[in-house]
């Protein structure tokens, strides 16, 4: 569109109808903004994609896979690995998982408390517990973040 | 088994490993559990906490479980049936039982290897001995196998055989004899219901015997070993020595409170002895309400009629308080007349014939606003457990009582004590209905009261413990009003409805009242027998085998059979 407005006004330049310039540069103007505020949206768009990330972790639910165009998964992607790459590169060998933990931890297991019924969970040492509505349990902290964070379970201060 | 050394054998053996607790829903179990939680926070072992409200969830609640955890905690629930038999277990699961509940079934005792009781034994449990129960079957196969054995000439055989058949027809007369003198063993062991130490107690030792224990675990063994009195589930007797030991305690952990130089901050904690009134919730309410909604005065002053509202009038006067004073909330009530006030009233009550009117309990208090007696707790916990909402399941109570014993979740207290109040004037107000409406009829050898559907907050006495709690006060009432004399010492049956749709009702048995009674109930029994004679459709749902769910349609007919059981 803008293209064609400066076509518009290469004419008008050369055809001499010098009364249209202000209604072609506002219309620039008015273009601009329109594309101004588009840009804004999609970055907006991709600003929460990468919470996304910090969220859910790297398999996003397929409510939100549908809601994002072929560009944004691959934009994803590709935030995802280079994050992976950097996690990888610090704290020696094995890399440091730096999603986990967002608020500094006051203890190594929390007592947690089910909202929903949920089914199996698996604990570190390959048995499952289940995870029932109302049932309370005492796991490790690391385990349990994503779920608090999805509010499946809630964390109980006592 | 009984478990010695708990801590050895218990805790240590529990913590490395991940455990599933199931608590049953009464407020001596949420202190029990609430305790045993707190150790093992400390300790970093993971459990699962699944409440439980009967012996159905057990059921479910363990074949859902059953193949994750090894190691299963029952609080207040398991010990007084056979535990393998109703949960079927695999061979490697370890079931630990704190329960109060007995007598302890037989087999959960002698059981060795997967059920270990942690009770104490000199909790006078009267188990009978091994070997008046169980005897071994192998002495039968013997002697067949060496009957078969025989193959050598007739006339030997012949004698042997006729001394075999002899020594066959003398041990299968005493076998019989062994069989009936362990029914009657058996009978006599599992007739009666009682209840032991706290549970919250025993795992309040076990904190101590680690040297973990703090003001918060103390308080909630105090508030379970006052469930058990306000529910009148032991004897004074035992009520005084538990307090005794817990005094003990209390004073190790809050002598700070006396020095005035090294004197705690007023926010901490503090628990403290005290010889109070037996009026419930009076703090929190006012003096005149507390009066009128307690059982104990209640019941002695007859205050269902016009004469007893007039005695009460008369025992205010004489104590010295002025009606517009009594009236109004306890905390503005003038300070002069707070002041020596619990001894005024046990004089005054003295002269009326309540010689109990003060009881030894303890109290709490953090903060310049938050001071609760151990009852008033009990009562708060108690209504939270057992509002009727309608939109909560049970677990959801549950959680908000168990939430309610933490100090930071104070408004869930009090909105609990919001709602103990009504429940007590709910339960006055129907005493007063029944009494006066003669709906206490005698069967012969038990009292009867049934509860219409349309009488107001049926709603609230559809649960045990408030239906429990509401009987007993009815009995209590009762014996005071009747002049028969013979009346005074029958036990009640008591029923509700409980759920119009299903068309049930809830039947629960009191034991006699008695000045000196054991608390001995021997309505579990009483009731299994009678629905087994008349095949009534019943539910044995409850873990206290005296409350149990009945068909209305065969109400007459279980009554019947109940009557001639009993008489």
């Amino acid at each position: 569109m803008i293209y064609e407005n400066k076509i518009k006004r290469n004419e008008v330049k050369s055809g001499g109808q010098s009364d249209l310039i202000p209604t072609i540069k506002f219309r620039h103007c008015s273009l601009l903004r329109n594309r101004r505020c588009a840009v804004a949206y999609l970055y907006d768009r991709l600003l929460r994609i990468r919470a996304l990330r910090w969220e859910y972790g790297s398999v996003l639910p397929n409510a939100l896979r549908f809601h994002m165009s072929a560009e944004e998964m691959e934009w994803f992607n590709r935030y995802k690995k280079s994050l992976a790459t950097y996690m990888r590169s610090l704290g020696g060998d094995e890399g440091l998982d730096i999603t986990q933990d967002m608020k500094p931890p006051k203890s190594l297991y929390i007592e947690v408390r089910c909202l929903k019924d949920y089914g199996e969970f698996e604990v570190d040492d390959g048995t499952s517990v289940l995870l029932k509505k109302n049932s309370q349990h005492f796991l490790p902290r690391w385990k349990c973040e994503q779920l608090v964070r999805q509010g499946i379970l809630e964390h109980v201060l006592s | 088994m009984f478990v010695s050394d708990f801590r050895k054998e218990f805790y240590e053996v529990v913590q490395s490993q991940r455990v599933l607790l199931f608590v049953a829903s009464d407020v001596d179990a949420l202190c029990a559990c609430k305790i045993l939680q707190a150790l093992f926070q400390c300790d970093h072992v993971q459990y699962t906490l699944v409440p439980v409200s009967g012996w159905q969830e057990l059921e479910t609640a363990f074949l859902e479980h059953k193949e994750q955890f090894h190691y299963f905690i029952l609080i207040n629930c398991g010990a007084n049936v056979d535990l393998l038999d109703i949960l079927q277990p695999d061979e490697d699961a370890i079931f630990f039982v704190c329960d109060t509940h007995r007598p302890v079934n037989v087999v959960n005792v002698y059981n060795d290897a997967q059920i270990k009781l942690l009770i104490k034994q000199d909790d006078d449990l009267e188990v009978p001995a091994y070997d008046d129960i169980f005897r071994d079957e192998e002495e039968d196969e013997e002697h067949s196998g060496s009957e078969s054995d025989n193959g050598s000439e007739p006339s030997e055989k012949r004698t042997r055989l006729e001394e075999e058949i002899v020594a066959r027809t003398m041990k299968r007369r005493q076998r019989r004899e062994w069989e009936a003198q362990r029914r009657d063993i058996l009978f006599d062991y599992e007739q009666y219901e009682y209840h032991g130490t706290s549970s919250a107690m025993v795992m309040f030792d076990l904190a101590w015997m680690m040297s973990k224990d703090l003001n918060d675990m103390l308080w909630w063994a105090i508030v379970g070993l006052t469930d058990q009195w306000v529910q009148d589930k032991i004897t004074q007797m035992k009520y005084v020595t538990d307090v005794g030991v817990l005094q003990r305690h209390v004073s190790r952990h809050n002598h700070r409170n006396e020095d005035e130089e090294n004197a705690l901050s007023v926010d901490c904690t503090r628990i403290s002895f005290e010889y109070d009134l037996r009026l419930a919730l009076y703090q929190h309410w006012s003096l005149h309400d507390s009066l009128c909604n307690t059982c104990y005065t209640a019941a002695r002053f007859k205050l269902w009629s016009v004469h007893g509202q007039k005695r009460l009038q008369e025992f205010l006067a004489d104590v010295g308080l002025p009606l517009k004073q009594v009236k109004q909330k306890f905390q503005s009530m003038d300070i002069s007349l707070k002041e020596n006030l619990r001894e005024m009233i046990e004089e005054s009550a003295n002269k009326f014939g309540m010689k109990d009117m003060r009881v030894q309990t303890f109290s709490i208090h953090f903060g310049f606003k938050h001071r609760f007696l151990a009852s008033d707790v009990v009562f708060a916990t108690m209504s939270l457990m057992e509002s009727p909402k309608k939109d909560s399941s049970g677990t959801d109570n549950f959680i908000q009582a168990l939430d309610s014993l933490s100090r930071s979740n104070l408004d869930k207290l009090y909105h609990g004590l919001e709602l103990a109040k009504k429940q007590l004037q709910a339960t006055q107000q129907t005493i007063a209905s029944c009494l006066c409406t003669n709906l206490v009829i005698s069967q012969g050898p038990f009292l009867y009261c049934s509860l219409m559907e349309g009488t107001p907050d049926i709603a609230l006495f559809s649960k045990p413990a408030s239906l429990t709690l509401l009987s007993r006060y009815l009995l209590k009432s009762f014996v005071f009003s009747t002049k028969n004399r013979r009346c005074k010492l029958l036990p009640l049956v008591m029923a509700a409805p409980l759920s119009v749709e299903q068309g049930t009702v809830t039947v629960v048995g009191i034991p006699p009242e008695t000045d000196s009674s054991d608390r001995k109930n021997f309505f579990g029994r009483a009731f299994e027998k009678a629905a087994e004679s008349t095949n009534s459709r019943t539910l044995h749902n409850h873990f206290d085998l005296s409350v149990i769910e009945l068909k209305a349609e065969d109400r007459s007919k279980f009554l019947d059979a109940l009557v001639s059981l009993l008489s």
